[in-house]
């Protein structure tokens, strides 16, 4: 190995998916490599059916990969145990879905308490880890609801808060802007950016150009494998999108000059 | 459109959804047989004398106003389920009236195999169900069982009407939602219970003065009366406890953060509350069904079981005579008669016992007796008193006592002994020269249905005076007072010798006792067997006849509990693993909730059927049946079965919920 370790390391994978009936085989992730360093934002961008929510997934540890190895601070997640995958995917990693994820038999505040509780934590501990948190995603004023009582825009970022309160090494984002209006959409990126500029380290899938310039790196997924990667670098957001949208057009004519 | 498509669409809809249908059509065809069967045994001539008729027409009633709440239940939850299929439908194109006609064909279809095979089976059936009544109530009627027209007709009618009603509801769902709302249909009303502290303490008060009145009715007749009130305050109870009173405890659950915030608790009570709000009514209704399959099958049984017992009770000899306004000559010619036929058939009336006596009502207070009460019933201190003369009881005990004209003997059905030195009537005292512990004419006894009070006074001369005096001050009406002024005389005596010969000679008895003393009355236990088991075999057999049909109701209810748990957990399932649950700890928790949920309604029922032991079992003294032990085993028994088959019921249906949520 390397001296220098980075935080995340995807190497070599694939993934195959098999037909019920064992007929046809599928293809979704062909030779997936690439490494986020600790403090990182990277978004993952490519059309739908590219296979960026199947390598969210492996990522996730929800499901496995067919082959290759991915490396989280070194540790190669496939030899974690089925047992010790829960408390493992709680500890490390925070996620924040298109579709929000919150249980609707929870209060917010519960809903963001929920890892906590499951890592057996106490209730006063809990309190002093949200407060700062709710604070910083200004949510104070909600935690008492439900979720079907706030906004989208919300009900995200409680979901953020949900993710960050493990104090997790890697937030994966799948699609977090999906289900938000541009306002939403917009203070959301912000706060990606401002919690990344604590030192939190953001993996995002997405396949909005103008999430995707928010971060400081973005990979180009395209049949099954990372086909290209733009850095941010001195650009400013609006160049960067500009940027992301040639890349993606590129992207696009090619794939069609292939066929 | 045609015919055709319309058949077919509706023919595809049921297929599509007979996971839900099936059980449906199920349960609509052993409703339609349950009737039609019910009402064929009503009708027939061979069972339709008197009691049991009754008791048949009765339970089809019950079967009727049952089948028509609760088919109409069922399909109420199956339309809240198809309203996004049917949304899509709308907005595919299909206007309102296409699908009202799709559901009129639907409805048509299951109308016709409901109602066509429930016919069907129900004549297959009806035969079968016919031969066990008559054997159950010891018939011997060698009569042919038969359908009639007017069966056929009224259950194809009653059916037909209760599919009507239940088309013309779906319809007004359609009607009255736009195809948006119907595409929501599924999911609504996710909102957090509300606690209604008002209600739960309503039902912590009925439920606790049912089951005080339950516990603490001390006589059998105050049972009859508290009964159906300790019932209605428990079923209400029940209701309320189950809606609010979970919601409310939960909540309390919930306010207690050390509590609430372990991983166990958490998701549980979280997931409790919600549904709970959903469940509680189908959780009550089970609960409330189990009890009365419980109650209703355990007491019929051990009727059923108890009617020998019960007949030796009721009647202690198997042989009584009993005559009004007693005459030496009257007498005479009976026990002229009893030796002429226990000759003719070589037996023997053994153990016979000869009692002169006079009854009346007091009431008691002390040592009081005021006699000649005016006929309010209902008070505690009502007291049947019999008045019989020392010679009798010198010549049936043997002794030989000779008391004074102010002694008497005492003796009481209450298991306890009084004590007294004395007792007054009206204004003389007497002084008790002793109290027996037991006496030929009656067993003591707590749970009769008064007490009986007997006294041995010196002579005759003065019990008959005493019953003028309760003559001249009966309000009663005069065919009554015609009886109780004048002595009477009993005899009994049971029958030993040959069987047969016994059951002959009993038979010429009643005959010639009938016939030759025409002012007595007899009852033979042989002759009451009949009616019992008549009136006992009727009951067993509704009650296991109703009782299966309210399992089957409970059974439906649980099973479609769970297939709409499972939609609505499948989500909650999917999100708790992402958020870092492992997959065994949400099937752990998952499991946990749903058998608390299922087998919540068992335990207080359970808890109910325990409780309602007490009163029914001083219900069952008024009809003769004191053997305790005999109804303990039966409860205990349909208990123990009814569990099993709910244990089995609930596997079965849980592994199709875990199939919905995987």
């Amino acid at each position: 190995m390397e001296e220098h370790m980075a935080l995340l390391d995807v190497k070599n994978v694939k993934k195959i998916y098999t037909t019920r009936f064992g007929g046809n085989q599928v293809e979704a992730l062909r030779d997936v490599n690439f490494s986020v360093e600790s403090g990182e934002y990277v978004a993952i961008m490519g059309e739908s059916g590219s296979g960026k929510t199947t390598l969210l997934n492996i990522l996730a540890a929800l499901d496995k990969p067919t082959g290759g190895k991915i490396y989280l601070k070194g540790n190669d997640i496939g030899k974690i145990t089925e047992k010790e995958m829960a408390a493992f995917r709680r500890q490390n990693l925070g996620f924040v879905f298109q579709d929000f994820n919150l249980l609707d038999t929870f209060s917010i505040k519960d809903n963001i308490f929920l890892p906590l509780v499951l890592s057996g934590r106490k209730y006063e501990e809990m309190e002093k880890k949200l407060e700062p948190i709710a604070k910083r995603l200004e949510i104070e004023e909600i935690l008492g609801k439900f979720p079907y009582e706030v906004s989208g825009g919300q009900k995200q970022r409680t979901a953020v808060a949900r993710a960050l309160i493990t104090k997790p090494q890697l937030v994966l984002a799948d699609e977090p802007t999906g289900a938000l209006d541009s306002r939403a959409s917009d203070e959301l990126l912000t706060l990606f950016s401002d919690i990344n500029a604590d030192g939190q380290t953001i993996l995002m899938v997405t396949h909005s150009v103008k999430a995707a310039s928010t971060a400081k790196r973005v990979l180009f997924i395209k049949d099954g494998e990372v086909f290209h990667q733009l850095y941010r670098g001195n650009l400013s957001g609006d160049q960067m999108y500009q940027k992301i949208s040639d890349t993606l057009t590129v992207l696009i004519a090619g794939g069609a000059g292939n066929e | 459109m045609s015919k055709k498509i319309y058949t077919r669409l509706a023919l595809t809809n049921i297929k599509n959804n007979r996971k839900t249908y099936v059980p449906y059509i199920l349960t609509s065809v052993l409703t339609v047989v349950m009737l039609f069967i019910m009402h064929g045994l009503a009708r027939n001539d061979s069972v339709g004398e008197g009691k049991i008729a009754q008791i048949l027409m009765m339970s089809c009633v019950v079967i009727l106003i049952f089948a028509a709440i609760f088919l109409f239940y069922t399909n109420s939850f199956l339309i809240k389920r198809r309203k996004k299929e049917i949304g899509i439908y709308n907005i595919l194109g299909m206007g309102k009236g296409h699908i009202a006609k799709m559901l009129v064909f639907e409805t048509l279809i299951i109308a016709g195999i409901s109602i066509g095979l429930g016919l069907l089976l129900g004549m297959l059936f009806s035969k079968l169900m016919w031969l066990l009544l008559i054997r159950l109530i010891n018939y011997n009627v060698r009569m042919e069982y038969m359908v009639y027209g007017e069966t056929i007709i009224g259950t194809i009618v009653y059916f037909l009407i209760i599919f009507t009603m239940t088309l013309i509801y779906n319809l007004m769902q359609i009607k009255l939602s736009n195809p948006a709302e119907l595409l929501r249909g599924g999911v609504q009303g996710e909102r957090e219970p509300k606690t209604k502290l008002f209600l739960t303490a309503v039902g912590v008060l009925l439920m606790g003065a049912g089951y005080y009145v339950a516990v603490t009715v001390e006589s059998p007749l105050a049972a009859i009366q508290l009964f159906f009130v300790a019932v209605i305050m428990v079923v209400l109870g029940t209701y309320a406890l189950f809606t609010a009173g979970s919601i409310a405890v939960l909540k309390l659950l919930r306010k207690n953060k050390k509590f609430y915030y372990q991983s166990k608790h958490f998701i549980a009570v979280s997931g409790m509350l919600y549904r709970m709000k959903q469940n509680a009514v189908g959780l009550a209704n089970i609960c409330i069904l189990s009890t009365m399959v419980l109650v209703l099958v355990s007491t019929s049984v051990s009727m059923y079981l108890g009617t020998e017992d019960m007949l030796h009770v009721r009647y202690p000899k198997e042989i009584s005579v009993r005559i009004y306004g007693t005459t030496k000559e009257s007498e005479d010619k009976i026990e002229a008669i009893i030796s002429e036929v226990a000759e003719k058939y070589h037996v023997e009336a053994a153990e016979q016992t000869r009692t002169h006596y006079a009854a009346g009502t007091m009431l008691l207070s002390d040592s009081n007796m005021k006699l000649a009460p005016d006929g309010n019933y209902g008070e505690q201190d009502v007291r049947e008193i019999y008045m019989i003369p020392q010679e009798d009881y010198n010549q049936m005990t043997g002794e030989n006592i000779n008391l004074k004209e102010e002694e008497v003997i005492f003796y009481t059905t209450n298991e306890k002994k009084y004590g007294w030195k004395e007792v007054q009537i009206e204004d003389k005292s007497y002084h008790i020269v002793k109290e027996l512990g037991d006496m030929w004419t009656e067993p003591k006894d707590d749970d009769r249905i008064v007490e009986g009070i007997f006294l041995v006074f010196a002579d005759t001369e003065q019990i008959e005076e005493w019953i003028q005096y309760i003559c001249d001050h009966s309000d009663m009406k005069e065919e009554w007072v015609q009886n109780i002024c004048r002595m009477r005389y009993e005899t009994g005596f049971d029958m030993k010798g040959e069987e047969e010969a016994c059951a002959l000679a009993e038979e010429e008895l009643v005959q010639r006792i009938q016939n030759e003393v025409q002012e007595a009355e007899i009852e033979s236990r042989e002759m009451e067997k009949r009616e019992f088991y008549g009136l006992y075999g009727g009951l067993l057999f509704i009650g296991i006849y109703l009782g299966a049909m309210f399992l089957m109701a409970t059974v439906l209810i649980i099973y479609y509990k769970q297939i709409s748990e499972g939609y609505d957990d499948r989500e909650r399932y999917q999100i708790m693993q992402k958020v870092g649950m492992g997959r065994r700890e949400v099937k752990k928790s998952i499991r946990s909730q749903v058998l608390l949920v299922f087998f919540l309604p068992l335990a207080v029922s359970v808890l109910h059927v325990a409780v309602a032991f007490t009163v029914v079992k001083k219900l069952l003294a008024i009809l003769y049946l004191t053997n305790e032990s005999l109804f303990f085993i039966c409860t205990v028994g349909t208990i123990v079965v009814f569990a099993v088959f709910y244990a089995v019921v609930y596997g079965i249906t849980a592994r199709e919920y875990y199939r919905i949520v995987k």
